[in-house]
């Protein structure tokens, strides 16, 4: 079982990392490099918690081999924090209760993101659907949904 | 995990030397939406696995009045604007932004039932698909394509390569009925193209899809509609055969009497949708 040396862009960082075949970007973000923004869900692609961005657009990170994305750029929530105090998707989600486990908050955050950096002016049913591979089961999706019209409001110059 | 070599081909011809070289141990992969979930479960358990994104297979050309649409494009590639308009609905409602950013159209056509919507409009399409080894190559129609479940006509040394749409030269309509709006399982998928003349039915195409073992064409009630006028009385005809013609199955989405009422209840509607465009 050969081990290969991947290179690849985290958080606009270049990074190095040693792997096995085969392995998931998900694997290499949470046990190699201690990344673990990115939830482990489902490992099947279906409940969007490990969702990252890659050149800008969301994959599920469980269903991605690490070699696939050898040069590319990608984008985890970690990426998305500033040094001092939130991102303002973040403040959002904070000030809505959009949150209560957490454990789908950084895929329904890069998921959002992605959105907003594409459509800054989304209407209720585009962010529905955007954020409709990401599950949550404590919220019901409404505060998630205030949240992401919230971050956008803010985004756009509008006051909290 | 037991992969032992995880094969990345820089090219179409450098796959399927590897395909050539390595037979059917080899497990092919191009988006990894249905081949990674089985690894991650242990269901699926390969020594080796050969990876499609960089074999040079993502790309949409418009020649000759078709679509040359590369294996490994992604599905999302397929929402764009230039894209045949059954066929960017189609994507729409194939998956979740993630996925299909990740699923690729030639992907489409290896998933199991109720999934793959996309390759129900591809059907109704009439599009072809272009099969290649190392030294060699072939265009199967896609009616042709699949022989069972999970069961197509593509040999151990082949691969998917290209899939050609020919542009439509009539109506197109597609409808996916599900539980939800979004990301769902189909109940049943219908993708119909019909050419009229004279206000008769002159050519017909009606695909179905999460009715069967693999996407269908009604073939029934395909002949039932030639020669038709679109009326009340030829449109419950042809959904009553429609119906009685497909191949529904029970999952924990829906039970195979409750898919078959769907495919004459949806095709009525897809039907009527014609005439109400006049």
């Amino acid at each position: 079982m050969a081990a290969t040396i991947v290179r690849f862009f985290l958080n606009g960082r270049p990074t190095e990392v040693m792997v096995r075949p085969l392995m998931t970007l998900q694997t290499v973000l949470r046990e190699v490099l201690g990344y673990t923004a990115t939830k482990a869900g489902c490992k099947q692609g279906g409940c969007g918690s490990c969702t990252v961005l890659v050149n800008g657009e969301p994959m599920v990170s469980c269903l991605l081999p690490v070699e696939d994305v050898a040069d590319q750029e990608v984008t985890t929530l970690e990426g998305l924090t500033p040094a001092e105090g939130l991102h303002p998707l973040q403040q959002a989600f904070f000030e809505n209760f959009a949150t209560q486990c957490g454990y789908c908050t950084p895929g329904m955050i890069v998921v959002a993101k992605a959105l907003l950096d594409r459509n800054p002016h989304p209407d209720r049913a585009t962010i529905i659907e955007a954020l409709s591979g990401n599950y949550c089961r404590c919220t019901g999706y409404e505060p998630i949904i205030r949240a992401v019209e919230d971050a956008a409001h803010r985004l756009n110059g509008g006051r909290p | 995990m037991t992969v032992q070599s995880y094969y990345l081909p820089g090219s179409l011809a450098e796959a399927t030397a590897l395909l050539a070289e390595q037979g059917p141990a080899l497990l092919v992969m191009a988006g990894g939406t249905v081949v990674m979930p089985l690894i991650n479960e242990g269901i699926s358990t390969p020594q080796k696995v050969m990876g499609l994104r960089r074999a040079g297979l993502n790309y949409v050309r418009h020649e000759d009045g078709a679509f040359i649409i590369g294996a490994t494009t992604p599905l999302a590639r397929l929402l764009e604007s230039d894209v045949i308009p059954m066929l960017r609905e189609a994507a729409r409602h194939t998956a979740t932004w993630s996925i299909r950013n990740m699923g690729t159209v030639g992907g489409n056509l290896f998933v199991p039932p109720p999934a793959g919507d996309l390759a129900v409009a591809l059907l109704a399409l009439d599009a072809e698909v272009k099969l290649v080894r190392a030294g060699g190559e072939r265009i199967v129609p896609l009616s042709a394509f699949w022989t069972g479940f999970l069961q197509t006509v593509l040999a151990a040394d082949e691969l998917v390569a290209e899939i050609r749409v020919p542009e439509p030269g009539g109506l197109t309509a597609f409808r996916k009925f599900g539980r939800k709006q979004a990301n769902t399982p189909a109940i049943v998928t219908l993708a119909v193209h019909l050419v009229m003349a004279d206000r008769r039915v002159q050519e017909a195409r009606v695909a179905l899809g999460a009715v069967g073992p693999h996407p269908l064409r009604a073939r029934q009630a395909e002949a039932a509609l030639i020669g038709q006028p679109l009326d009340t009385a030829t449109i419950a005809t042809v959904a009553e055969l429609a119906a009685a013609e497909c191949e529904p199955f029970t999952d924990a989405i829906a039970s195979d009497w409750y898919r078959r009422r769907m495919v004459k209840v949806q095709l009525s509607r897809v039907l009527m949708s014609f005439v109400a465009e006049g």
